[in-house]
């Protein structure tokens, strides 16, 4: 799952989150301009498809930014 | 800070020549009040007409319902900073208030133009959505306002709420010269270090994400609603309005903001049972997880700065801003300070938690039921004899306005309730029980 909100898609049970950016634009950043922004939701995606191969064994985060997983345990 | 509350109880209210209180008569010179409506040029048609508890009536759509209040002395305004009005802080001096009168904003302005979003409330006077909504006990002096159609959506909001400022300005000014029959006073005294101290943190919705307002629409602090980190109000800079504005649900109109009852409550026992320390005015619907995890933060640190002991958390609004919230009331928790959470329920659909994210530090809430009216089960409510606002609506939730060539159906007719009955400050006289 892609989320702006992680913390509660790690809480609610999701296995495998990616940290989107934010609410409004959730796999992407406008701001950045068209090349950097389509730079960025590639990463989102493609970090987002390595998700999917990775074993997990609880609720974890994925963070395209730092390209390194994090595990979250729900509180 | 000390300021004198006069109340004015008002019996009825009519138009004739003059406006004046008496005797709990509310007389209203309506062309003098719409003149000072119309003194905005950018005002396209405005009437005035009075709802009484009991009729048969129905006002539809309502922005917002707005007590009439107004400075006798002190500094500022009522309703401060709303488009031009004074920002000087209030909550000093005298303010006189007619009680049991609400001004209420009809326009057909919605809140933003981004589709799909409507403002969809109505007032019953008599049925069973009257029962349930506490400004159907009012004496509603409804102002039906349009703007100049060529405006942009934000100056429309803009017009409309300054317009039903104008005539809370005008019938409250009837009784600035007059000795009130009931006053209370409001102030913070010392109060013994034994009793602990408790701040009120009040969480309210910013429309900015979603409208990209920074102040047209939702309750304003001083008449900005834009996304800012935690404001610390004193409870009578509220009393006098600091905190008001149009809003979607009937339980975050001016008025009920005004008359919280646990804003008075906490103010009422201070120096009795507890220390009342303040109130933190905590903007929500931040989108990223980051900037709601800050402001959760910052919001527990100024109560614990405040020395709280205790806190207590309401909001008025759902979906994602539920996680700053509850990120606060845990934030308070883990810095001991013990906190009490109202709210209302999400539905209980698919066996999903009826609170967005349980979280364990939450271990004292007080519900208001489910939110979605579908719950409660009031069937449709009944026709009425007279409407006022407008005849029409699309059918169903307004939301389906946004479909091309939707059915319409007369709003005198038969209709559902609007879809969320969200109390957020404890007004209603449902009761819950668990199963």
């Amino acid at each position: 799952m892609i989320s702006a909100i992680y913390d509660l898609a790690l809480t609610t049970g999701a296995n495998r989150v990616v940290r989107g950016c934010r609410i409004e634009h959730v796999c992407g950043n406008p701001d950045l301009g068209p090349d950097k922004d389509r730079e960025y939701g590639m990463r989102i995606i493609t970090t987002a498809l390595q998700a999917l191969t990775t074993e997990v064994s609880g609720p974890t985060l994925f963070d395209p930014q730092g390209a390194s997983t994090e595990t979250i345990h729900a509180s | 800070m000390r300021l004198e509350l006069g109340t004015f109880p008002v019996r009825d209210a009519r138009f004739g020549s003059a406006t004046r209180w008496d005797d709990g008569i509310l007389t209203i010179d309506r062309d003098v009040v719409l003149r000072a409506v119309h003194d905005d040029p950018l005002v396209a048609t405005a009437s005035l007409e009075i709802a009484r508890p009991g009729e048969s009536v129905r006002i539809w759509p309502v922005r917002d319902v707005v007590e009439p209040r107004v400075k006798v002395n002190g500094s500022g305004v009522v309703y401060p900073g709303w488009f031009g009005r004074s920002i000087e802080t209030v909550g000093r001096g005298r303010t006189h208030r007619l009680a049991g009168v609400g001004v209420v904003e009809v326009s057909s302005v919605n809140w933003h133009d981004a589709g799909g979003d409507f403002v969809d409330e109505y007032i019953d006077m008599v049925g069973p959505w009257a029962e349930i909504t506490p400004q159907s006990a009012l004496i509603n002096v409804c102002l039906v306002v349009e703007p100049d159609p060529a405006l942009a959506v934000q100056t429309k909001n803009e017009v409309v709420h300054r317009a039903t400022l104008a005539v809370s300005d005008t019938l409250a000014a009837a009784v600035r010269g007059l000795r009130p029959p009931e006053l209370e006073t409001f102030e913070l005294t010392t109060a013994p270090a034994t009793l602990p101290g408790v701040v009120y943190i009040q969480c309210v919705h910013s429309p900015q994400a979603m409208s990209h307002s920074e102040h047209t629409f939702c309750t304003g602090t001083y008449g900005l609603t834009r996304l800012t980190p935690p404001w610390l109000l004193h409870p009578n800079e509220i009393l006098d309005g600091a905190l008001s504005g149009p809003y979607r649900t009937l339980f975050a109109t001016s008025w009920t903001v005004v008359n919280n009852p646990i804003l008075l409550d906490l103010y009422r026992r201070h120096g009795r049972d507890l220390r009342f320390l303040g109130v933190i005015v905590f903007r929500t619907e931040w989108t990223t997880q980051i900037e709601k995890d800050l402001m959760a933060e910052q919001a527990a640190k100024l109560a614990q700065m405040l020395g709280a002991q205790g806190a207590m958390v309401t909001w008025d609004a759902g979906g994602n801003e539920y996680i700053e919230v509850v990120h606060t009331v845990r934030a308070c928790e883990r810095l001991g300070i013990k906190t009490v959470f109202l709210t209302s329920e999400d539905s209980p659909e698919g066996g999903a938690p009826s609170l967005l994210k349980p979280v364990p530090e939450a271990d004292a809430i007080v519900t208001t039921g489910f939110f979605n009216t579908r719950y409660l089960e009031l069937g449709l409510m009944p026709p009425v004899e007279r409407v006022i606002g407008y005849g029409q609506k699309a059918a169903g939730r307004a939301v389906d306005a946004t479909v091309v060539g939707a059915p319409q159906v007369d709003t005198a007719g038969a209709i559902p309730p609007p879809w969320r009955h969200d109390d957020h400050y404890g007004f209603t006289r449902l009761s819950s029980f668990a199963y």
